[in-house]
């Protein structure tokens, strides 16, 4: 910083006598590497009448072009290098938007308020090579407002810090399994997590394989670390992870860490292969054919069998059930925006089983046949709630409602220590586009004229308070569920906590 | 109200019958609004009562009124017709009723000047209690049917009003009807009437013996007979005097019809207060007009379920554009913007959602399609999973409706009320193998039922969903619940 606060000081008030650093219209003379600095000043300056108590803030200052200038201002100030390139698309905005900005509280930025009624201003300096001050902001030159945040505010935890990695973006170090991966998770090419985590585990050999520790240092050391995190990462920015994904990470980092640095590294290689192939057979493979058949038994002669989505380990239930000689019909219930139970409907009805297929809202009715109900699980949390796929848990509202019973299948692996009382704890937020509808497009923002455009959903982003939320999964209050299939046997799910600690705690 | 766009050519719709029955006859009229509800075109509660108010404006408008008793069989026939057209469209049967209920109160109220004392208390006292009498699958040897008392006239034979009651005066006075009644194909049943009091106790058995076989209700005595003489013929002026009455009272009808949504939103800021959370679903706009209401004074969050399939591209452009373009059914409710522009926060939801948000939720307003006698209601699929889901969080359920929307139907088969749309909004017809190989379903409308329900917000205020019946009580005739016996 340049300059000193007793410049800065000086310099507040007349920024504000100019018009915003006009880009446009180079009418003051100022570099852009000057133009930064007086925004730095600008922000201390606003700090400081913060601090010195910038309580009345709500009422628009006497003179109306100090207010707007300090409404508009420092926020264009904060603005100003990131947004020069929305501002011509902005401009015309900036005018029609300042009376509703300045007139809904909440979501307008609230530090456009304070240096217009904090401290009085000392009389504004003048350079000579100034115009008479104070110039009316012409609404072209305004500097684009920055967009509100787009984020529901209950959500704000969830939110991913940065934006999915894309092929430009992605890190040089990932190997290119792991980067094929990636995309097919953000693509919900492979969905659901009994698969992700098989394709996960998979795509890791691939990446051990071609892995060659550096000289100096042990494999044990420093494949964990220096490998394998990066790679992680990058999965977890492409779409977070579940918990039996997370729990196949911490098996594979153990064994790795517990490799003897003596063993050579081809061997360590395979040792590390076949772990992994270890794990996946026993914790999924095995685990999914044992779970199937426990469960067959629960389908009696002429059930009607009610499931929501796709859940790998009904599908493979229904089927077997269906090859046993079981005569039972199937309800698949499905919702947007994944449509993931059109595809259960398809598997299904290849195969030759009968299928009934309704959207979620006409869940009531179809609970009236239904005489099971069959759900699978992204995880099984330590207070007996079950995380799956959102819509679940009004499934098993309506079933417990109609007495119709809930039967979880979910592998061990999926168990995890943790809590949570709502959805709003844990769970995943997905990107809100998702739920536009496919033939809508956004409308164009020249000719703004009143009654000329219709807009559509598509141009959620420029209208102010309107969000929306894409959740992935919600909670399922135990009470709800009768049953919990999983390869140690049937338990209520009071017992899922017992069963995590054996399983994947070891004790 | 002539539609912007020229109906030539373009899907017919409330404001092409609303410009056609300027011109055609009445007939054609009702052939019109017939086939209109038959193919769905008009489609919303509010439509279909505007569409049949209309129509019986007209119709009763043509009649030459000298007889009572032949409008309310002209009218009952006409209502008939258009209920087979869509039977699961209640608000057009709850017209029809209100229409034969405004008959009967203005014809009482005209023959009550000579016999006040008498008629009037008892009319008076008519609706206080009695309960509307139930669903024509009732047959009338139901114990449940016995519970209506017999109507005033038995009452007003006995001059001054003495109505303590033995069987032997009750079967005078039904010999004398029958007299009377030569012009009546059948036998009144127990029309409500007189009920408030325990002469309605009294009478049952008595009347149990003499009531003939019928099926349901018919047309109840009138109650202006002077005794033994035919007071059914009127005189011209008197006759004038009550079609007008009727037919402003009519129009009265179509003017409530109008404020509906402005009456309920009078009372949105009474329920809804600054920082509270809603959740809503559908594109009522009786609800953003309510909400809309409230957001001018009151800042809180709204939070929409799509309601996909059947309603999610109307709510869409709800949220974004605030009232639906007018097509010309001119209606006089102006247009209203979005609730983001009146700078409430809206957030969107898949209506998969919802129990994951309820946690969240202070309220949730529901927009019914029909509200039944006994407190429930029909409205858009994935409601009863909000109310659900409301009643395992707490939170209270609030439904808007208007009066037109309440109907005296009691539910007794609640699947038969449920509409099924189309299933092609789910699966697309052109994925032909699953179009082979599943069944779809696509139900348009859930049940509610009432004990889901905390409050009901109506043009006439707030109540229970336990005080319904009175309302019912208030605005219909046991009489007319039951429109299909030809009688």
């Amino acid at each position: 910083m340049a300059d000193t606060p007793n410049g800065a000081n000086g310099n507040v008030p007349e920024k504000k006598a100019e018009p915003a650093p006009a880009k446009s219209v180079g009418d003051d003379g100022l570099t852009p590497a000057e133009k930064k600095k007086r925004a730095k000043e600008e922000k201390q300056a606003r700090r400081a009448a913060e601090k010195a108590g910038a309580g009345t803030s709500t009422a628009p200052v006497t003179n109306g072009v100090e207010a707007s200038n300090g409404a508009v201002q420092p926020v264009g100030e904060s603005s100003s290098q990131a947004a020069q390139q929305q501002q011509p698309a902005q401009v015309p905005r900036a005018q029609p938007r300042r009376p509703v900005e300045q007139a809904a509280a909440p979501t307008s930025t609230q530090h456009g308020r304070n240096p217009s009624t904090a401290t009085q201003p000392p009389p504004p300096r003048r350079r000579n090579s100034q115009s008479v001050l104070p110039a009316v902001p012409k609404p072209a030159s305004k500097p684009p407002k920055p967009k509100e945040s787009k984020d529901v505010p209950l959500f704000s935890h969830l939110y991913a810090a940065q934006p999915r990695p894309t092929l430009l973006t992605t890190p040089k170090d990932i190997h290119p399994a792991i980067q094929a991966l990636g995309f097919q998770y953000s693509t919900y090419a492979i969905c659901g997590s009994t698969a992700r985590t098989a394709a996960m585990l998979l795509a890791f050999k691939a990446a051990i394989a071609d892995y060659t520790t550096p000289t100096g240092t042990s494999l044990a050391r420093h494949m964990t670390t220096h490998f394998l995190s990066p790679q992680i990462e990058f999965l977890k920015a492409c779409r977070p992870i579940s918990e039996s994904m997370g729990n196949g990470i911490r098996f594979l980092k153990k064994a790795v860490v517990e490799i003897d640095p003596s063993v050579d590294e081809g061997e360590a290689k395979a040792y590390l292969r076949d772990s992994i192939d270890m794990f996946l057979r026993e914790r999924i493979v095995v685990t999914d054919r044992a779970i199937a058949t426990a469960a067959v038994k629960q389908i009696k002669q002429n059930a009607v069998v009610l499931t929501y989505a796709k859940s790998s380990l009904v599908e493979k239930t229904l089927v077997e059930a269906h090859e046993a000689g079981t005569q039972f019909k199937v309800i698949c219930v499905d919702s947007r925006p994944l449509y993931e139970g059109r595809n259960l409907a398809r598997t299904l009805g290849r195969r030759g089983i009968e299928v009934e297929y309704t959207p979620l809202s006409g869940i009531a009715h179809a609970m009236k046949d239904a005489t099971l109900v069959l759900l699978g699980a992204r995880s099984m949390l330590s207070n007996g709630r079950l995380v799956s796929r959102v819509g679940t848990a009004s499934i098993a509202l309506h079933a417990s409602h109609a007495d119709v019973p809930v039967i979880v299948l979910c592998e061990s692996v999926k168990f995890t220590g943790k809590v949570a009382l709502d959805s709003v704890v844990l769970n995943e937020i997905a990107p809100p586009e998702e739920l536009l509808l496919p033939d809508t497009t956004p409308t164009t923002t020249e000719g703004e004229g009143e009654g000329e455009k219709v807009k559509t959903l598509a141009d959620w982003r420029d209208i102010p308070g309107l969000q929306i939320l894409n959740l992935m999964y919600d909670v399922t209050p135990a009470e709800y569920i009768r049953m919990v299939i999983c390869e140690y046997g049937s338990l209520p799910p009071s017992s899922v906590p017992v069963v995590h600690r054996l399983a994947n705690e070891g004790v | 109200m002539p539609s912007a766009v020229s109906s030539f050519g373009t899907t017919p719709t409330l404001a092409t019958f609303l410009k056609a029955s300027k011109n055609n006859s009445i007939e054609s009229g009702i052939e019109l609004l017939v086939s209109l509800l038959q193919r769905r075109q008009i489609r919303n509660s509010r439509q279909c009562a505007l569409a049949t108010a209309h129509l019986l404006l007209r119709v009763i408008g043509q009649e030459r009124v000298r007889d009572v008793q032949v409008l309310i069989k002209r009218v009952r026939s006409v209502g008939r017709r258009l209920i087979s057209a869509q039977p699961r469209e209640m608000a057009v049967g709850n017209i029809v009723r209100r229409v034969l209920g405004i008959i009967r109160e203005v014809a009482e109220e005209a023959s009550a000047e000579p016999e006040s004392e008498v008629a009037s208390p008892s009319s008076g006292g008519m609706r206080e209690l009695h309960r509307p009498a139930l669903n024509s699958t009732i047959s009338s040897f139901s114990p449940l049917h016995q519970s209506s008392a017999l109507p005033a006239s038995f009452h007003s034979r006995f001059g001054s009003g003495d109505s303590s009651n033995d069987s032997t005066p009750l079967i005078q006075s039904f010999s004398d009807l029958s007299l009377v009644e030569q012009q009546q194909q059948q036998r009144p049943a127990l029309a409500a009437a007189h009920a408030g009091s325990l002469f309605g106790l009294f009478q049952q058995p008595g009347s149990a013996r003499n009531t003939p076989p019928v099926t349901g209700t018919s047309t109840p005595i009138p109650s202006t007979p002077t005794k033994g003489k035919v007071a059914l013929n009127t005189t011209t002026s008197e006759t004038i005097d009550l079609k007008s009455e009727i037919l402003s009272s009519i129009r009265e009808l179509l003017d409530e019809l109008d404020v509906v949504d402005s009456q309920i939103a009078e009372s949105a800021l009474d329920h809804i207060h600054a920082g509270e959370i809603i959740l809503i679903n559908t594109s009522s706009q009786t609800v953003q007009r309510f909400l809309a209401a409230a957001a001018r004074k009151r800042k809180f969050t709204v939070v929409v379920a799509e309601t996909w399939p059947n309603d999610h591209q109307a709510t869409h452009s709800t949220i974004v554009n605030g009232s639906r373009p007018s097509d010309g059914t001119g209606e006089p409710e102006e247009s209203f913007k979005p609730l983001t522009a009146l700078g409430t926060t809206v957030i969107m939801i898949p209506d998969s959602a919802v129990f994951a948000l309820m946690s969240r939720i202070n309220k949730v307003i529901l927009a019914p399609h029909t509200v039944l006698a006994n407190g429930s209601l029909l409205a858009a699929s994935g409601s009863s999973t909000i109310a659900l889901a409301a009643r395992a969080h707490r939170v209270p359920v609030v439904v808007l409706s208007g009066i037109y929307k309440l109907s005296p139907v009691y539910p007794f088969d609640t699947a038969e009320l449920i509409e099924w749309g189309d299933p092609s909004k789910v699966i697309d017809y052109a994925d032909g193998e699953l179009v082979d190989s599943l069944t779809v379903s696509n139900p348009i409308f859930d049940h509610v039922s009432a004990d889901l329900i905390d409050l009901y917000i109506t043009n006439l205020g707030g109540h229970a969903p336990s005080y319904l019946y009175r309302i019912v009580a208030d605005h219909y005739r046991p009489e007319d619940v039951d429109l299909m016996s030809k009688a």
